[in-house]
């Protein structure tokens, strides 16, 4: 069999294990009184890592949704957003302003997850026979609708400030900040890698035939009996989920939210990262996701040697970034590791 | 203040929505793309204004000339180095590049910039209406004095004559005549020998004059920063396609209806929550594209 | 008894009228090529039928049952299953998946299935994967069963396409232009393959313009002309009619 008939096979099995392990691990440095010491110059690398790992959940959501079934969704934030405010204020004690209704911070996650979704299907139900670019309108609209909704609603989502006083499971555990940082990015970590093996094994499946067939073709895949209208709003539902899931463990991670944290600039970087690595190969996404996410590494190195500040900084990497995006589409629009027939571009 | 300022408000904004909005949905209708960067053209053009109103400094007529001539050679230049080498890759592409391309031109202005707002100053007359009964309705005042400044009659002024020049452009000159051939079917436009490039060409220059002119108007009638096209493109694309993408007639309704929900929505909303006023343009927007994807004038953007 | 019946069909593309009032019926086991000028409304005809653009008007019956307006996935499932006259590969995908994908009842297609990898997804794959591997083989493109379908020729497209559709096992298989870009040795492989499959008992329904290949393969011919029903009989019958000849001859053919 060749390396293209991907097929139900043991691919995605090591990433399942490694998960649970990372969990397992995770849990031991959180439960127990055993403790872990990093060196103070690998914090940065950590931090940045963490943010990798929440960030991954989403670019192989959205990789499902555009890689996969080729549904151009560019408000993917807007799901993380909602994930990270619903678990927020159900789990939040005590906000200086917005809601905080106290709920144990199990059942405020899993209503994070329900609510992205919900809002998810809300919106594929309305817009998911628009044409491509048009979905990109109403998903990027419907983004900074939702941006400024947080902002202007003050008494129910804290306004500028966000909402405060979000439990933080981990750090409520382990005292010590070394033992911390490496429980949480196990932990997280653990839990994108069980999502890596679990869109694995959906595109794997006959499930992902279908997906990459209506990204190819709609009409045809119906006529062979396909109703593309199901798929495609699960796939957008699923996408929506998982990003909802990455916003609410960043909630009970950061232990605050804030409009800044979810900007379109959350929205470019995973795309870029997608198209960088290679839309449609899970693998792809997340190693395209760690060099555009490797980029902010750079800037903070070079930041702390360079004498400019830290705006003139942010902007000049924001045009890097904006120019990387241009050069990925000319001249490599499969990216780095995709297959351009598969994607159905010139190389 | 009363609505009838607040819809004078609306008919400035609308006014500069709409000379944008026709430059974006030509390039919508001619070269197939949403040009997401096409914010940052206005901005361009209002810094390349303001510059020339206040460094050289020339008279304000020759600034807004100036940044004119600006715009649309920034846009040209632009589009010859980004979108025309991808042109047949298709919407998404185009789409994406242009985001792209936006974010780098907003953060090097950003760079070279500064956050700092601009504006031109000019002279300014005022002419106030006092005469108008108050008809109030709980907070909202629905008649009420009012005032026009001499800044608001050339921001109109402008909106005016170009609407006119566009016309006299579509249906008086070959390569309007041509523009609209292209718009309606490219591939028929091609078959009696419509120089395509050509015509794209021009409606990138075309686009980028009235981006700079939308861009030096906003600079005259309120300010400028680096993410001043950004904060209006939304609005912009939200009246095209309200008058149905690549409609450059619905382009100006979509314009001005826009601009009056914002000057509205700002009246009703209490003070702390002006700022979703913003959020008004796109749920329109969405509205629009749910319940008549076509526009007011327009063509079918659903799938098949 | 007609299997697939359509009755006073109407069509309107902004105010053109692309078929007016046309009614066919097919029965089952029958072989029937339709044809006639360019914008005779051939393809709207097919179109209507297997549910690509709804009708504004009449009714299409299959196998007893009103299905006016259903989707294409939903006619289907019930057996009616046609191809398209410029050949639509998923040309993303291999010759191989694009035969697979073709597959009814596959339990993988679901979500929880495919995540826990169960066992009847595994089985059915298996299934799949061995008739699949007969329809590449049968329609000679084993040698390109890991190719994309975008590096084959129009040819092997026809070829290609006929295999995805016989995945299904249709009652109904509705062939748009299956000849058209074909050379004449491919063109002659194809033709026997439709008859092999009509004398196994499946209904099939052609539009072409390549008359020759056409009369001599079908039972029966329908001529349609601005969008009606123009003659319809025997081919030997139907060529020599006068409306016909004038029809194909005549200020129409533009």
């Amino acid at each position: 069999m060749s390396a293209l008939d991907r097929l139900p096979s043991g691919r995605g099995d090591r990433a399942l294990i490694a998960g649970v392990a990372c969990l397992f691990v995770g849990g031991l440095f959180a439960l127990t009184p055993l403790q872990a010491s990093l060196p103070s110059a690998l914090y940065v690398f950590v931090e940045v890592g963490i943010t990798f790992v929440i960030y991954g959940m989403l670019v192989l959501g959205l990789d499902l949704q555009y890689g996969h079934t080729g549904l151009v969704n560019f408000g993917h934030v807007v799901f993380f957003a909602v994930g990270a405010y619903a678990t927020a204020m159900l789990a939040a004690q005590d906000s200086f302003s917005g809601i905080a209704l106290g709920y144990p911070w199990p059942l405020a996650l899993l209503v994070g997850v329900i609510a992205a979704a919900l809002l998810g299907l809300v919106v594929s139900a309305t817009s998911i026979r628009l044409r491509d670019d048009f979905l990109a309108i109403v998903t990027l609209a419907t983004a900074e609708i939702f941006h400024s909704i947080f902002v202007n609603f003050e008494g129910v989502f804290g306004g500028n400030v966000g909402i405060l006083g979000v439990p933080r499971p981990i750090a409520a555990l382990v005292g010590d900040a070394d033992t911390r940082l490496i429980a949480t990015i196990l932990v997280i970590g653990g839990i994108t890698l069980i999502t890596l093996a679990a869109v694995t094994r959906l595109t794997d499946a006959p499930y992902g035939r279908v997906l990459r067939a209506i990204r190819a073709d709609e009409l045809v895949t119906r006529s062979v009996g396909k109703s593309t209208i199901v798929y495609k709003t699960q796939a957008f539902v699923y996408g929506a989920a998982l990003a909802g899931l990455a916003g609410g463990l960043f909630a009970l991670y950061n232990g605050a939210v804030a409009p800044g944290f979810f900007t379109i600039q959350v929205t470019v970087t995973i795309w870029i990262g997608m198209l960088l690595g290679g839309a449609a190969n899970h693998r792809a996404v997340l190693a395209g996701l760690a060099i555009i996410m490797g980029l902010r590494l750079v800037s903070r190195f070079g930041l702390s040697v360079t004498p400019v500040s830290g705006d003139v900084f942010a902007a000049f990497r924001l045009v890097v970034v904006g120019l990387i995006l241009i050069a990925v589409i000319r001249f490599r629009p499969a990216g780095i590791w995709g297959d351009p027939q598969e994607l159905g571009v010139d190389q | 203040m009363g609505l009838l300022q607040e819809a004078i408000f609306g008919i400035v904004t609308g006014s500069y929505i709409a000379i944008a909005a026709i430059g974006f949905t030509l390039i919508y209708g001619i070269v197939n793309m949403i040009n997401f960067a096409y914010g940052e053209y206005l901005t361009l053009g209002a810094f390349v204004g303001f510059f020339a109103a206040s460094a050289i400094p020339v008279p304000l007529p020759v600034a807004i000339v100036v940044a004119m001539v600006g715009g649309g050679v920034i846009s040209i230049v632009l589009a010859r180095g980004f979108f025309t080498p991808i042109n047949h890759t298709g919407p998404v592409p185009l789409l994406l590049t242009s985001i792209g391309l936006g974010i780098a031109i907003r953060n090097a202005i950003r760079l070279f910039g500064g956050r700092s707002a601009r504006y031109i100053e000019t002279e300014t007359t005022t002419f106030r209406v006092d005469a108008v009964p108050d008809v109030s309705i709980g907070s909202v005042d629905l008649l009420g004095g009012f005032f026009v400044t001499s800044e608001h009659l050339i921001v109109f002024g402008s909106a005016v004559a170009v609407f006119l020049a566009i016309h006299a452009l579509l249906t008086r000159t070959d390569v309007g005549i041509a523009m609209r051939a292209m718009g309606d079917d490219e591939s028929l436009a091609r078959v009696r020998g419509i120089d395509t490039q050509l015509i794209r060409d021009s409606v990138w220059v075309l686009a980028g004059v009235l981006a700079g002119l939308a861009g030096v108007l906003m600079a005259i009638q309120t300010n400028v920063s680096s993410t001043t096209g950004f904060s209006h493109i939304l609005q912009i694309l939200s009246a095209a396609i309200l008058g149905g993408a690549g409609s450059p007639y619905g382009a100006i309704i979509g314009a001005y209806v826009i601009g009056l929900a914002l000057a509205i929505s700002t009246a009703f909303l209490p003070s702390s929550m002006t700022g979703l006023s913003s959020a008004v343009a796109f749920a329109i927007l969405i509205a629009v594209l749910l319940v008549k994807p076509s526009g007011i004038a327009g063509t079918e953007v659903r799938e098949a | 008894m007609s299997l697939l019946s359509a009755e006073g069909l109407v069509k309107d593309f902004g105010g053109l009228r692309a078929i007016d009032d046309l009614s066919v019926s097919i029965d089952e086991g029958e072989l029937v090529g339709v044809m006639g000028p360019n914008g005779a409304g051939k393809s709207t005809f097919f179109n209507c039928v297997s549910g690509v653009i709804p009708p504004d008007d009449g009714t299409v019956t299959l196998d007893g049952t009103d299905v006016t307006g259903d989707p294409p996935e939903s006619l289907a499932h019930r057996g009616l299953v046609r191809t398209f006259q410029n050949t639509r590969e998923l040309e993303t995908m291999t010759v191989r998946d694009n035969v697979r994908l073709a597959a009814p009842d596959q339990p993988g297609e679901r979500t929880l299935p495919a995540l826990v990898r169960s066992g009847s997804m595994r089985e059915h794959e298996e299934t799949v994967r061995e008739r699949a591997e007969e329809l590449i083989e049968t329609f000679e493109l084993d040698h390109l069963a890991d190719e994309y379908s975008s590096n084959l020729s129009g040819g092997q497209r026809k070829l290609l396409e006929l295999a995805r559709t016989l995945m299904l096992d249709p009652e109904v298989l509705m062939l748009d232009e299956p000849f058209a870009g074909v050379n004449p040795t491919l063109t002659g492989e194809i033709a026997d393959h439709i008859r092999d499959l009509n004398a196994d008992g499946m209904t099939v329904v052609i539009i072409e313009h390549e008359l020759e290949t056409l009369t001599e393969l079908v039972d029966r011919l329908i001529v349609l002309r601005q969008g009606r029903l123009l003659v319809e009989g025997e081919p030997e019958a139907v060529l020599e009619d006068e409306r016909v000849i004038e029809a194909y001859l005549g200020g129409d053919a533009e």
